[in-house]
């Protein structure tokens, strides 16, 4: 198999070192959004593992994916803190106003909303996290007011 | 250059989470005089009063906390400060919640810019290092031994000995790894280490590495900490280019690297075994002890485990002019404890005081009670393995031993305050869903039990006083108990027989 010039460019970072798979699938999914079959079988012959091995380590853990998801992802943590800090209703009020369900894409691919367990912004919570950015006493017209900022959604 | 005005403007994650990138994005577009910097310090750990803006003149450095506030009107940097001392700006160092604390190993969050090598190595930064290289490795283990530290990341393991064990390998190959995966819920001392002090990291794993001979270093570092990233890579870059890390550091001979590895979003990763399966590049499945990683590890390789407090904390133990740490607390509970106040709670943050705090104290005198106002009814301590205490146990001293007689642990330092409008039966079924989620799947009990129980708690929402579904609650919760192989399926029980036992009538009709 020909591997594609571009994954080999990607992938040379970690073939030589110890345990590189973890890094290299990070960087497969940063670069090309989320983790093909072509990916995987290329994957296998680099690292040395078969390709059920790749989807094994794939698909244990929540942040890597096998198929394409919104460019923007919220996340919103549901764990204990941010529990006491009515994090559930938020979740609810956040799922119908951009009526998709928690692991939903819209449909022009733009948002994606995910549950998360712990942002360590505990103390400042509910919190959520807009791609790399964290969101603490969070509530809807937060979120909606950060989507407009970084002009992800301008619409309400 | 010593400018005239300094400004700073914290740069961590929760500061930044309310708005301190913000204010910091519009107080750059308005300076247009050169007396004046700003420098992004780090955050004090008040997160409550975040964003803590502080401006330093003539030697006097005061604050104000920009919670909320709009800044868009101002126009000019002499709008900022006007608009600032009308806000009666104050020391945060002079109040209570930073001055009755112990601050030892968070001792220089606030202060400066957390990757200022200098100002680092000005505050005793480096001279630990230098003192274990004088020594050597077994005198440093020696040390730490004494100290009395146990390990910060839950297990309150001694860390001088996991040392000597690792130490004492016939390995020509070891490694260390930094355990930076912060999983609990209610937890960010860790991150608060990786974002305000990372060279305190660097040099706590330095040194350790020097102890047990290791020369490679890796942090698992979880995917939920991309501030904490960026810090971690500017602050290892400007380590090697000191000749910090790297080869023949300060001329010791000593070589040492370390490599940053980010997980993925799974809990069950920072059990020590499930990490290094990770970081090897499998699925995080956990491994059965024997062998002990201290002894075949990473790689097949004797390998030192530590959490990032713990690493942090080795520094401190190293100066020889300071042995305060060692003089607090007794037993186990020896030193400082980061405990984490967070949840419904006024005062949330970082605070770093002795063990044997109770719980009265850390919630009223620093949490100054509810954020709603409401009374509170839970506060649950130690993660999600940990245990649910009620409103009429706030005596309680969270030592190591007396959380132990309550089936409890401090685990990782997180304290999280629910007011009455929690429901318990919910808090005892959310324990069994996070197992259910977070399971790594290698055993039964935990994979499978997990399932059951929250079937069985489903049920005991609709009728508390069915006494065959509180039997088997309890006969599953022995069995996950006995029976798992980690902590994860054998303490997921911990909460939920807190819940049974502290909150009579909640979950179960007594
Ligand atoms: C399910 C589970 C999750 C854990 N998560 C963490 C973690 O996120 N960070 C951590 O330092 N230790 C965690 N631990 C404890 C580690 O297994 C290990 O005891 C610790 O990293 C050792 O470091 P220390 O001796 O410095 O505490 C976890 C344990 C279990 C069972
Ligand atoms: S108790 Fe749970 S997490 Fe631990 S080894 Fe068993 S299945 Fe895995
Ligand atoms: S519990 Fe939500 S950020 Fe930690």
């Amino acid at each position: 198999m020909i591997m594609s010039t571009n994954l080999k460019k990607i992938l040379s970072p970690f073939v030589d070192i110890k345990g590189g798979l973890m890094p290299a699938l990070h960087a497969v999914q940063d670069h090309l959004g989320f983790i093909s079959k072509d990916n995987i079988s290329e994957l296998a012959i680099v690292f040395n593992y078969s390709q059920a091995e790749i989807i094994d380590v794939i698909t244990f853990y929540d942040d890597f994916r096998l198929e394409p998801i919104g460019k923007n992802i919220i996340k919103l943590c549901q764990a204990e803190a941010c529990q006491s800090q009515n994090c559930k209703q938020l979740l609810s009020d956040v799922t119908s106003h951009f009526n998709l369900n928690l692991d939903e894409t819209s449909s022009d691919l733009n948002i994606t909303l995910k549950e998360v367990f712990c942002l360590g912004n505990c103390a400042l919570g509910p919190s959520v996290m807009i791609n790399d950015e964290v969101i603490g006493e969070a509530t809807t017209k937060k979120i909606i007011g950060h989507l407009k900022k970084h002009k992800i959604q301008n619409n309400e | 250059m010593n400018k005239a005005i300094k400004i700073f403007i914290p740069n961590e994650t929760s500061a930044n989470s309310v708005g301190a990138q913000y204010i910091y994005e519009v107080i750059s577009k308005l300076i247009n005089k050169n007396n004046i910097e700003i420098i992004r310090n780090s955050s004090w750990g008040a997160f409550w009063l975040e964003p803590y803006i502080e401006i330093e003149k003539e030697g006097i450095r005061r604050g104000v906390s920009y919670r909320d506030i709009d800044l868009s009107d101002l126009t000019t940097i002499e709008d900022f400060f006007i608009d600032f001392n009308k806000r009666e700006p104050f020391d945060i160092q002079s109040i209570d919640f930073i001055k009755k604390q112990k601050r030892l190993v968070f001792s220089r969050i606030g202060h400066h810019d957390p990757l200022d090598i200098e100002c680092y190595k000005n505050t005793k930064g480096y001279k630990p290092l230098l003192n274990s290289l004088k020594i050597g490795p077994q005198e440093t283990i020696n040390t730490i031994k004494e100290s009395g530290l146990t390990g910060r990341g839950g297990a309150a393991f001694p860390t001088g000995i996991k040392m000597q064990t690792v130490f004492d390998q016939d390995s020509s190959i070891k490694y260390l790894a930094c355990n930076a995966d912060e999983g609990d819920g209610g937890t960010f001392s860790d991150r608060l280490v990786m974002e305000s002090d990372p060279f305190s990291l660097i040099e706590g794993m330095t040194i350790a590495a020097y102890a047990v001979g290791a020369s490679i270093g890796y942090i698992y570092l979880r995917s939920e900490y991309p501030l904490a990233k960026t810090f971690l890579l500017q602050a290892i870059e400007i380590a090697v280019e000191n000749n910090f890390l790297g080869k023949n550091i300060l001329n010791s001979g000593f070589d040492f690297n370390i490599d940053l590895r980010i997980g993925a979003g799974s809990y069950v990763c920072g059990e020590e075994t499930a990490m290094m399966e990770s970081i090897e590049g499998r699925r995080g499945l956990v491994r059965s002890k024997p062998p002990l990683p201290a002894i075949s590890g990473l790689f097949k390789k004797p390998t030192l485990i530590n959490n990032v407090v713990t690493l942090a904390t080795i520094p401190m133990l190293l100066d020889s002019d300071e042995d305060e740490f060692s003089k607090i607390g007794s037993n186990k509970s020896v030193g400082t404890m980061p405990f984490q106040l967070s949840g419904n709670i006024k005062h949330s943050g970082l605070i770093e005081t002795r063990f044997d705090i109770s719980l009265e104290e850390l919630v009223r005198d620093f949490g100054s009670g509810t954020k709603s106002g409401n009374p509170i009814h839970a506060i649950q301590i130690g993660g999600p393995l940990g245990i649910y205490l009620s409103s009429s146990m706030l005596n309680t001293s969270l030592t190591i031993e007396a959380l132990q007689e309550l089936k409890g642990s401090i685990g990782h330092g997180g304290i999280i305050v629910f007011d009455n409008t929690v429901d318990m039966a919910e808090q005892a079924k959310f324990a069994m869903e996070f197992c259910v989620k977070e399971s790594c799947g290698k055993c039964t009990p935990c994979r499978i039990g997990s399932v059951r129980g929250v079937e069985i708690i489903n049920r005991l929402q609709k009728n508390k006083a069915n006494a065959d579904d509180a039997n088997l609650l309890n006969d599953l919760c022995e069995t996950m108990e006995a029976t798992s192989l980690c902590a994860m399926g054998g303490m997921t029980p911990n909460p939920i027989r807190s819940i049974i036992e502290f909150f009579p009538n909640e979950l179960i009709q007594k």
